[in-house]
């Protein structure tokens, strides 16, 4: 398969802070690589690498087929980034349509990047009166209008409402089925792992794990338990195998690496215990679990 | 040079000039109603004439291209349409080609506005000559584009456009561009000669008057090599 996005012993640094140390990551055409982590592991530094904004100390970076860093190949990505605005004086034709003459692409592609981000009928309004969201699908139907090979999205979500971010990962579906590679960095951690193939966990700008979600989550065995039940939180804690337990609305929420002697030992307990469910953990949790065990190793 | 990508990187600087009516308030419309209210003044029966159009034509000209390409760069920074662009595939120096560009056609209409006036007070104007003055102070004017965009480059909006007023008032009231330098101080004079405005605007002079040009050219040269050194920084510093 080949490799839309390459990246090989990045290595960062601002002044003497060390933000990324030797970063490994590829996405093949037509995956979805979501590179999670917590704030300060170095994703947007990853980002800005891959579309050629800064240029890294040592390593690799081939994106698009080419070094981003020229501006040529960063002409065939799209990309969302965080904290953009766009000029007061111009309307949202004049940016998309722009974008795509730049490229020598037709108006048509321009008029089908507007719709397919959902700002049809906004065509003539300035950009800069468009609200947060929609100024993140303006972005990103600058990026669209290309038919990019490669699609590098720092938090593109962010401000969308349930509608949007509906229409957006629809968006993402087709253009990975037309063939693209996706590269993309959110806090929405299920969601993104809803349409990820694969997920990169970022930390201490080291990858800290690597994996399909399905094969992250199974790295925590940690299973949660939730129950009604008459006994106090202490009584609980104080089981074996037991690592946590909260209070919640009259229901005990406990995290255990052996759920089934643990709901043995409350039955015995409480025979009264109702509302029982057990799950496995959340990626969520396995990132959370993954960062926190770097930084007490740290 | 990527000749479509500027061509629009130009039609969306000009369009960001005209639709922002504060930015052609103090670029156009100011220097041309300072120039009438001097006239009105000072004008006297011969009234405001060719010289006048080439000493504050040169104020208009930098007042159009010392200011707009250095705002308009730290608020596309601050804005982060300036990363938005460079992701999208838009060479820098592209970028900041367009903003010097767009801004000549502004100079261009405040020297036209000027002209009508010193045309109007001063008599009628010979149009070879006033084609000459115009296009002069035009291309003369590009060097200090270059300290408007290593301003840009390095400032927020608000502190670039103080900066550049701190920077383009002082020099023009030293070169004699708003007040003639013979009714100045002595010291004015002779400081007057190491002010890159006053060459600009001795330049367009000659083209009137006859004169030496080459000093001039000179310290204009060396204008231009000192913006280009300054600028190379500044971009460095945006491109990181």
């Amino acid at each position: 398969m080949e490799h839309v996005l390459e990246v090989r012993s990045l290595v960062h640094r601002y002044g003497e802070r060390i933000v990324l140390a030797g970063v490994d990551l590829t996405v093949d055409a037509g995956e979805c690589v979501a590179l999670l982590g917590p704030n300060g592991a170095g994703k947007t530094t990853v980002v800005r690498n891959v579309i050629g904004l800064i240029k890294g100390d040592s390593g690799l970076v081939r994106a698009a087929g080419g070094d981003p860093r020229n501006p040529e190949v960063r002409s065939r990505m799209g990309v969302v980034q965080q904290s953009v605005g766009f000029p007061r004086s111009l309307t949202v034709w004049e940016i998309v349509g722009g974008a795509a003459a730049r490229r020598g692409r037709p108006a048509e592609a321009a008029r089908r990047a507007i719709a397919e981000v959902g700002l049809t009928g906004l065509e003539d309004r300035r950009a800069a009166k468009l609200s947060g969201g929609q100024q993140q699908r303006l972005q990103l139907a600058m990026g669209l209008v290309g038919d990019p090979v490669l699609l590098v999205l720092d938090e593109p979500t962010e401000g969308l409402d349930v509608e949007a971010r509906r229409r957006f990962w629809d968006t993402m579906r087709q253009r990975l089925r037309d063939g693209a590679g996706v590269l993309i960095t959110t806090h929405l951690v299920e969601e993104a792992a809803s349409v990820a193939d694969r997920v990169v966990v970022l930390d201490r700008g080291r990858v800290v794990a690597e994996g399909t979600p399905d094969e992250l989550r199974r790295l925590l065995p940690d299973r949660r338990i939730e129950i009604r039940t008459g006994l106090s939180a202490d009584v609980i804690r104080a089981l074996d195998s037991v690592h946590s337990v909260e209070e919640r609305g009259g229901r005990m929420l406990i995290t255990t690496n052996d759920s089934e002697q643990v709901v043995r030992t409350l039955f015995e307990l409480d025979p009264e215990a109702t509302d029982l469910t057990v799950a496995t953990a959340s990626l969520e949790e396995v990132l959370v679990a993954l960062t926190h065990h770097e930084e007490v190793a740290a | 040079m990527n000749w479509r990508i500027f061509r629009y990187e130009v039609r969306d600087e000009i369009l960001t000039i005209v639709r922002e009516p504060a930015a052609l308030f103090f670029t156009v419309v100011m220097p041309v109603a300072f120039f009438a209210l001097f006239a009105a003044m000072f004008g006297g029966e011969g009234g405001f004439g060719m010289t006048s159009l080439a000493t504050y034509g040169a104020f208009g000209t930098l007042s159009v291209v010392l200011m707009n390409p250095g705002i308009g760069l730290a608020d596309a920074r601050e804005r982060g349409w300036l990363r938005v662009k460079r992701a999208d595939g838009i060479p820098l120096r592209v970028t900041l080609s367009a903003k010097v560009t767009a801004a000549l056609p502004y100079a261009i209409v405040t020297l036209a506005g000027i002209a009508l006036v010193a045309n109007l007070t001063g008599g009628p104007l010979d149009p070879i000559q006033t084609l000459r003055v115009v296009g002069i102070l035009v291309l003369g004017a590009t060097p200090f584009a270059l300290f408007s965009l290593a301003v840009g480059a390095r400032f927020s909006p608000n502190a670039a456009s103080a900066v550049l007023n701190a920077v383009l008032i002082p020099s023009v009231v030293l070169s004699g561009l708003w007040f003639p330098l013979e009714i100045m101080p002595g010291w004015m004079g002779r400081l007057a000669a190491w002010m890159p405005p006053y060459h600009l605007s001795r330049l367009a002079v000659a083209q009137v008057e006859g004169g030496p040009v080459w000093v001039h050219i000179g310290f204009l040269l060396a204008t231009a090599i000192v913006g280009a050194v300054v600028a190379a920084l500044a971009y460095r510093s945006a491109e990181a």
